[in-house]
């Protein structure tokens, strides 16, 4: 009896490492057919090549549509290489070398590379449930984690809870936005298993990084094609830039009241630093883009950093200018490292850009403006 | 079921879904963990990438053994696992599971079957499918000497450039002249990159912008020391250039916005994306805000074709600004759905008689009125019709209680002629020394909700008009004897009045006989116009002058306020200069200086939220 049951036990146990190493052979087929680096084939697990094939399929899909709608669009004007020589290739079609096309390739992978450069940021693509389909490989640099780890993945795994459901929002899409533009432009944080000092850490001590994201929706009438979102991603940085004439810097305290403001305020809005500490922000904007500094406001309490949109401040005598705030949370004080457990005192440290000239200067919007009319 | 598991690799990213699969990696490797610490291993741990192989061996004779449950060497020490490793096991399936639904919906062979398709089958059609995807693409992932990547790059590149809205530009400091531009211009700009190529960039920009953009363009051999900001301890900083900016320094990022022409195609709808410029009218073009941000970059000019380099090649190094220009959506176009703010809230606060004496200005982006287009006129003006009721009772019992009295949703008047839904809380605050009310403070909330679509919202204000004319609201307390028209405004004045009375009444004895409403007769009808409403509120106050006289605190607050509301005709002009004090003569002057003094200083206590009380300019 016994002799039997371990006979079928050995029949079914073969049975099954043929079955595996069948499948096994499978994947290999599958994670060959892959445009991937060699080192990293051979470290892929099943789970991981079967995201990446969905990714791959979804996102040439994706790019098949487009192709079909903008038709022909692509393929008209050849891009003029600022590295190669050469004048303007005509359009495509025809027999064309090899040669030729790895040479367009290779120019479209240095055009590709300048851009994300300049971007300083990556590209994704999100699925409607929030599944990052597609991650330009530069996502390194900013999460600590490859491309291949990170595709095929859910977004919501990776950001923080309170940002879930801005990015649910985000990734509904309305019928009425089909016919005013798809744009989005929200702030979220995000793991980064990056140390300070650039290094690859474990994703247990994993920090969590603002990133700008915009983007636009990609709205899909056919239910079988690939409705997703595309966005930029992008840290915010405030250091390394040169300030222009047209920003100004400021400080406030957490509640939006300047604690400092730097001089270039006074050719700009016409009030003198001094003038303005101790204001909140909110009186010195139009009434209309209380919801915009509101939402700005907010994005800096939770976030720590943000990108306001465009507003309107108001102008000394009257009028106002548009402008639009970068925003970053600092500590007010330097850290100390002798008394390190100790909560710094947060301030909040606010780039403005002058965006337009100062438009209608006699209508008065305050009762600091009429003010100032009346006794100068 | 197979050894998918080993989740050792370094490939294996944390997912909450998924803690079990990330724990068989360690402890596979046959140490004897308690399971306890097995449920506390975390997730990733991407370092653990040597023994891949070696676990994945492992992995297939754990599952021989764990799935026959036999009594073998391990089964000892491995009995503790058994019970959560099932689950773990029926995760890991789950997911694969998933996983492989989900690639047989993206395979268009597997769609049409009827029945779900095993494993092995999904895989194999999911092989050919790639096989034939990659045979379609032709040479995109050639094992050439560019790296393969899951796009071909010129996808990658137009994915790029449609996310970000933007273009690629390149300009070379000395003389502006755009020397590259990506393609994607002609979808933000309307013009050609062959029409721009060669140009001079500021043939393109705002006129007002161009000393921006020169700025921007300087090199660092022209202002050699920078403005920087030092984003760790918010303080700018001075920095000197480095003289040959041959590579990405400190100071050589840029980032600044810019108007740019871009020329008007039917149908486009960018329009709605511009800023209203100050030159619309003298230019043919219309102008869109871009932001612009990049790097200065130095090439030695060995490296430029042939073409371009006529004029540089006396130069050794030719500068360049190389940006990314977006086009910013019109964020503050958006309603803010995505982050939930409080509704709008805004503080009110009247005299007893119901007259707004202060007004947040946030109430603007609420009603539409600017605060001084209200200040001085009654409540009562603004509450619908159906509301006048249920308000006139909550403010008499606002005067009478200590509490905060909160009013059910009613509707308010905006500018526009709609009306939109608040909610209040309302408390009356007592002069301790006096003990009588001086005023009421109004926190008032904005109702968004259903049934307050256009259609009503003209109804109610068309059927307002006809109302008043028509229909009396029975309020209680007052006479709707024939000929007396009651009117909105004149309802707080009342319920006022009846205040007053009580404290005559109990604080001394005095002639009490509240005076007629026969004034009433003489005023005109609440319609929804401005200046029939300072109208109204001027012969209110013309009639209220022959009132008694202790009623004048709150009327001559009024009267201030309604002149000034009066003079404050168009929005901009509250000149406090020639406030005229009508039905002055109407009281002895000692108590008529007294009553303007008084109300002077409660005007000026309202108006104080922002300015020196030293400038206001008072009129005697």
């Amino acid at each position: 009896m016994t002799a039997d049951k371990e006979k079928r036990r050995a029949i079914s146990r073969e049975a099954a490492r043929r079955r595996r190493r069948v499948e096994s052979d499978v994947f290999g087929d599958l994670s060959g057919l892959l445009p991937l680096q060699p080192s990293v084939r051979a470290h892929l697990d099943k789970p991981s090549v079967i995201r990446l094939t969905l990714s791959y399929i979804r996102m040439h899909t994706l790019l098949k549509e487009n192709a079909g709608t903008n038709a022909g669009t692509r393929h008209v004007i050849k891009y003029q290489p600022l590295l190669k020589g050469g004048g303007e290739q005509s359009g495509c079609g025809g027999a064309r070398d090899k040669e030729e096309k790895e040479m367009e390739e290779f120019d479209a992978s240095r055009e590709t590379s300048m851009y994300l450069g300049i971007l300083e940021g990556f590209v994704m693509v999100l699925s409607t449930e929030g599944d990052m389909i597609f991650l330009s490989d530069n996502v390194s640099k900013y999460m600590g984690l490859s491309q291949t780890e990170l595709m095929g993945h859910n977004i919501f795994e990776y950001t923080h809870p309170c940002d879930h459901e801005e990015i649910r929002n985000n990734l509904r899409l309305t019928a009425e936005e089909v016919w005013y533009g798809e744009k989005r432009d929200f702030v979220m944080r995000i793991k980064s298993a990056l140390t300070h000092r650039g290094r690859t850490a474990n994703l247990k001590s994993a920090t969590w990084k603002v990133l700008h994201c915009q983007g636009r929706a990609k709205v899909c009438m056919d239910p079988s094609a690939v409705s997703c979102l595309l966005l930029t991603c992008r840290p915010l940085p405030l250091s390394h830039t040169l300030l222009s004439r047209y920003t100004f810097t400021s400080q406030h305290s957490m509640d939006m009241r300047f604690t400092y403001c730097d001089q270039r305020v006074s050719s700009l809005l016409g009030y003198r630093p001094e003038e303005l500490l101790g204001r909140s922000i909110y009186d010195l904007c139009h009434t209309l883009d209380t919801n915009c500094l509101n939402k700005n406001h907010l994005n800096l309490c939770l976030k720590s950093q943000s990108v306001s949109g465009q507003y309107r401040m108001l102008v000394k005598g009257g009028g106002y200018v548009w402008v639009e705030s970068h925003s970053a949370v600092i500590p007010s004080v330097r850290a100390s490292r002798s008394r390190p457990g100790i909560p710094q005192p947060l301030c909040i440290l606010s780039v403005t850009y002058v965006l337009s000239g100062v438009e209608q200067p006699s209508l008065q919007l305050s009762l600091d403006q009429i003010l100032h009319r009346c006794l100068t | 079921m197979s050894a998918g598991g080993s989740d050792g690799t370094a490939d294996r990213p944390a997912g909450p879904p998924d803690p079990a699969a990330e724990d068989e990696g360690p402890s596979q490797a046959g140490s004897s963990l308690p399971a306890v610490e097995l449920a506390r291993k975390r997730k990733g741990d991407v370092e653990e990438r040597s023994d891949a192989h070696v676990q994945q061996s492992l992995n297939i004779q754990m599952d021989d053994d764990l799935s026959r449950s036999e009594g073998e060497d391990q089964q000892v020490k491995m009995k503790c696992f058994r019970e959560p490793h099932r689950q773990i096991e029926k995760r890991r399936r789950d997911k694969m599971n998933n996983l492989i639904d989900e690639l047989a919906a993206m395979i268009p062979a597997c769609q049409p079957m009827a029945r779900k398709l095993d494993k092995l089958t999904v895989l194999r059609k999911a092989v050919q499918h790639l096989k034939a995807l990659k045979a379609g693409m032709g040479s995109a992932f050639s094992e050439t000497t560019c790296k393969p990547s899951i796009l071909p790059h010129d996808d990658l590149r137009h994915l790029l450039l449609r996310a970000a809205d933007g273009f690629l530009l390149v300009v070379s400091c000395d003389r502006a002249k755009i020397l590259f531009i990506s393609e994607s211009v002609s979808k933000i700009l309307n013009f050609s990159r062959l029409e721009l190529t060669g140009q001079s960039l500021f043939d393109f920009i705002h006129p007002k912008d161009i000393n921006k953009v020169k700025e921007q363009l300087s090199s660092s051999e022209m202002h050699p020391r920078q403005r920087l900001l030092d984003a760790a301890t918010g303080v700018q900083v001075q920095v000197d250039a480095p003289v040959r900016a041959t590579h990405l320094t400190t100071g050589a990022r840029r980032s600044f916005f810019c108007r740019m022409k871009h020329s008007r195609l039917a149908g486009k709808h960018e329009d709605k994306h511009t800023l209203p410029s100050t030159s619309k009218k003298k230019d043919a073009y219309r102008y869109c805000t871009l932001h612009c941000t990049g790097y200065m970059r130095s090439w030695p000019s060995s490296q430029l074709d042939s073409s371009e380099a006529d004029g540089d090649k006396e130069t050794s190094t030719l500068t360049c600004l190389v940006t990314m220009c977006r086009l910013y959506p019109h964020v503050s176009q958006q309603p803010p759905k995505d982050i939930n703010i409080k509704p709008p809230e805004f503080v009110t606060r009247c005299a007893i008689d119901g007259k707004f004496t202060f007004v947040d200005p946030q109430a603007t982006s609420v009603i539409g009125y600017l605060p001084q287009e209200v200040l001085g006129t009654s409540c009562y003006e603004y509450f619908h019709q159906d509301d006048l009721q249920h308000l006139a009772g909550k403010h008499r019992q606002v005067l009478r209680s200590k509490e905060k009295i909160e009013t059910q949703r009613y509707k308010f008047k905006t500018k526009y002629g709609s009306y939109v839904s608040l909610q209040s809380q309302w408390f009356s605050f007592t002069n301790p020394w006096t003990k009588e009310v001086e005023f009421i403070v109004s926190l008032n909330r904005l109702i968004s909700g259903p049934g307050h679509t256009k259609d009503e919202e003209e109804a109610g204000s068309s059927k307002a008009l006809q109302d008043d004319m028509k229909q009396i609201p029975v309020i209680p307390g007052f006479s709707s004897s024939a000929g007396t028209m009651i009117y909105a405004g004149s309802i707080g004045t009342q319920i006022a009045n009846e205040l007053i009375d009580t404290y005559r009444v109990n604080s001394s004895p005095s002639s009490g006989a509240s005076s007629p409403f026969g004034p009433a007769q003489e005023k005109s009808p609440v319609v929804s116009s401005q200046t029939s409403r300072s109208a109204s509120s001027r012969e209110e106050a013309a009639g209220s002058s022959s009132q008694s006289q202790s009623q004048s605190d709150s009327r001559t607050a009024a009267n201030m306020s309604s002149a000034t509301s009066e003079s404050a005709g168009e929005p901009s002009q509250l000149d406090l200069d020639s406030m005229v004090v009508p039905g002055l003569s109407g009281f002895s002057s000692d108590e008529a200086a007294m009553a303007v003094i008084m109300s002077l200083l409660e005007t000026d206590v309202n108006m104080g939220q922002s300015g020196d009380l030293e400038d206001l300019h008072w009129p005697f």
